[in-house]
């Protein structure tokens, strides 16, 4: 496993790769980065539109409060019972929102009890440093000085994978995954 | 002919919005089942469905083929939502706009649609666990059928918690029921109030009986109700009306649909049930069911669900108690 660094000292440019490709959905988090985390972000939704949960996957650092919209056009029963947070919103319509405070850490498998081809995944993880790859693999860490750090990356699948990862001025960094 | 033109009209919609722009996706769904009323049925759904992106936000369409056949026509096994004939059917194909502003909610849908009477959704019957369609809504118990669809225009205006739906347009039924050519009118409103939401239906529509034998409209109006908290979901429908002229229909059910964290994959389920077709001798009809049961997701989308039916009255079934099994998987693919 291997990361890329960009030229931005504190912004670190990736590319995550499975069997050797770019990877959609490849979760990585950094850990004992130093100085002040990222601000948190200010809204995280999992959006429920078309009989799918957008984004497919997502991570976020413990303590997130995720709102679960429904915006499609029937009602929808989301819950998660495996691992990781477990709850049952219950059936709720078209146009109202409920929110899962994800208070630890772990994979939360979400689905939908009506739909069967609804499915997500929900990663908390204890890090402020998180980023989940694009369609063409590419991800960014925000705040990253230089250093060597313990990171971890996961994707649906298969089990977290841990190393070190060297951030450097001007080097890419990557990431692959069996 | 209707049907093969609006299915034709969205697929070219689907075909010549912007490829990017577009948002499209292609569900199957297979199923089989068994009954110790010795019938056996297979069925299979495909539908393809999507939005238009930000090319033309909020324009949405479905366009949905069913398939399916059962061993004995006697009986309501497998029929939750879908017909089980042996033919092909189209079943909804509709474009749907829907504008969001300020919170107010106004949607028009042109096409075929499920009728909007009640709990209507396909996905309310056919994927919650019930191996069978409520009395009140299998076409031939003289009330109104799961399969009844509209060829029409429907529009919603409101809010979230609190909207009015209106439909015009002629049957397109499917099934076994199928309404006598004419115009349809149903009118819902729903309104949710914390864990509640409460729904109120009228239609006015054409009997699915012969005209010799059935005259005049078939009205109904009724009331549904769904209450849901961690994991507990109950809801229920009582109509009351005619299914055609000197005639009366009324009854309704009552679920219980439990799906706690701690069950994992095991959703538990009942049902107690009640029609009541008030007819001149002998065709009047007065019967009641209760079912228990589960569905239990077995492997990612597979799902294995059961039922055991306790049935009185004067039901087309033969047998008292019946036991059910039918087993589904769905697969998906994004574009």
């Amino acid at each position: 496993m291997a990361i890329e660094a960009a030229p931005a000292v504190d912004e670190v440019h990736g590319v995550a790769r499975v069997a050797g490709r770019p990877h959609k959905d490849v979760v990585v988090w950094l850990d004992e980065v130093p100085g002040p985390p990222p601000a948190a972000p200010g809204r995280v939704v999992l959006d429920q539109r078309n009989l799918r949960f957008l984004p497919h996957v997502m991570a976020v650092r413990v303590g997130t409060r995720v709102e679960m919209p429904n915006n499609d056009r029937v009602f929808h029963n989301v819950f998660s019972f495996k691992d990781g947070k477990r709850f049952d919103l219950g059936l709720y319509p078209v146009g109202t929102s409920k929110i899962v405070d994800f208070d630890k850490p772990g994979l939360s498998r979400i689905f939908c009890n009506i739909h069967p081809t609804m499915a997500a995944y929900v990663i908390a993880v204890a890090s402020t440093h998180i980023a989940v790859s694009d369609a063409d693999g590419r991800f960014v860490l925000s705040d990253v000085p230089p250093g060597r750090y313990p990171y971890h990356a996961w994707r649906p699948g298969v089990e977290t994978m841990s190393g070190t990862l060297t951030v450097a001025a001007g080097q890419p960094v990557e990431v692959g995954l069996p | 002919m209707i049907r093969g033109v609006v299915a034709c009209g969205l697929a070219c919609l689907a075909v010549a919005l912007p490829a990017g722009a577009q948002s499209i996706a292609i569900e199957g769904t297979h199923s089989a089942g068994a009954s110790s009323e010795e019938l056996a049925a297979v069925g299979t759904q495909l539908r393809v469905f999507g939005d238009a992106g930000e090319t033309l936000r909020g324009l949405r369409f479905q366009i949905e083929g069913s398939w399916g056949w059962r061993s004995e026509d006697e009986g309501d096994f497998f029929g939750a939502a879908y017909p089980y004939g042996g033919a092909v059917d189209l079943m909804e194909a509709y474009g749907e706009y829907v504008v969001e502003h300020r919170g107010w909610v106004r949607a028009v849908k042109g096409g075929r649609y499920r009728t909007p009477f009640g709990i209507s959704a396909a996905s309310d019957h056919a994927y919650i666990g019930f191996l069978r369609a409520p009395l009140i809504r299998y076409g031939e118990y003289y009330a109104l059928s799961n399969m009844y669809l509209e060829q029409g225009a429907d529009v919603v205006i409101g809010k979230p918690r609190l909207s009015v739906e209106g439909s015009v347009g002629a049957p397109g039924d499917v099934g076994e029921a199928i309404r006598r050519p004419g115009t349809t009118a149903v009118v819902r409103t729903q309104a949710v109030l914390g864990a509640w939401v409460l729904g109120a239906s009228y239609i006015d529509t054409t009997p699915y009986m012969p005209a010799r034998f059935a005259s005049g409209r078939a009205r109904f109006g009724g009331v549904d109700v769904r209450w849901m908290s961690d994991g507990v979901l109950a809801r229920g429908e009582w109509l009351g009306g005619q299914p055609f002229e000197g005639t009366r229909t009324t009854g309704g059910y009552a679920d219980l649909i439990v799906h706690r964290p701690a069950m994992g994959p095991v959703t538990a389920f009942g049902r107690a049930e009640r029609l009541v077709y008030d007819a001149i001798p002998p065709f009047a009809l007065s019967t009641h069911r209760y079912t228990a049961g589960a569905r239990i997701r077995l492997w990612r989308t597979v799902a294995l669900s059961t039922g055991v039916v306790y049935q009185g009255g004067q039901l087309t079934q033969h047998r008292r108690t019946a036991f059910d099994l039918g087993l589904s998987g769905s697969w998906r693919r994004n574009f």
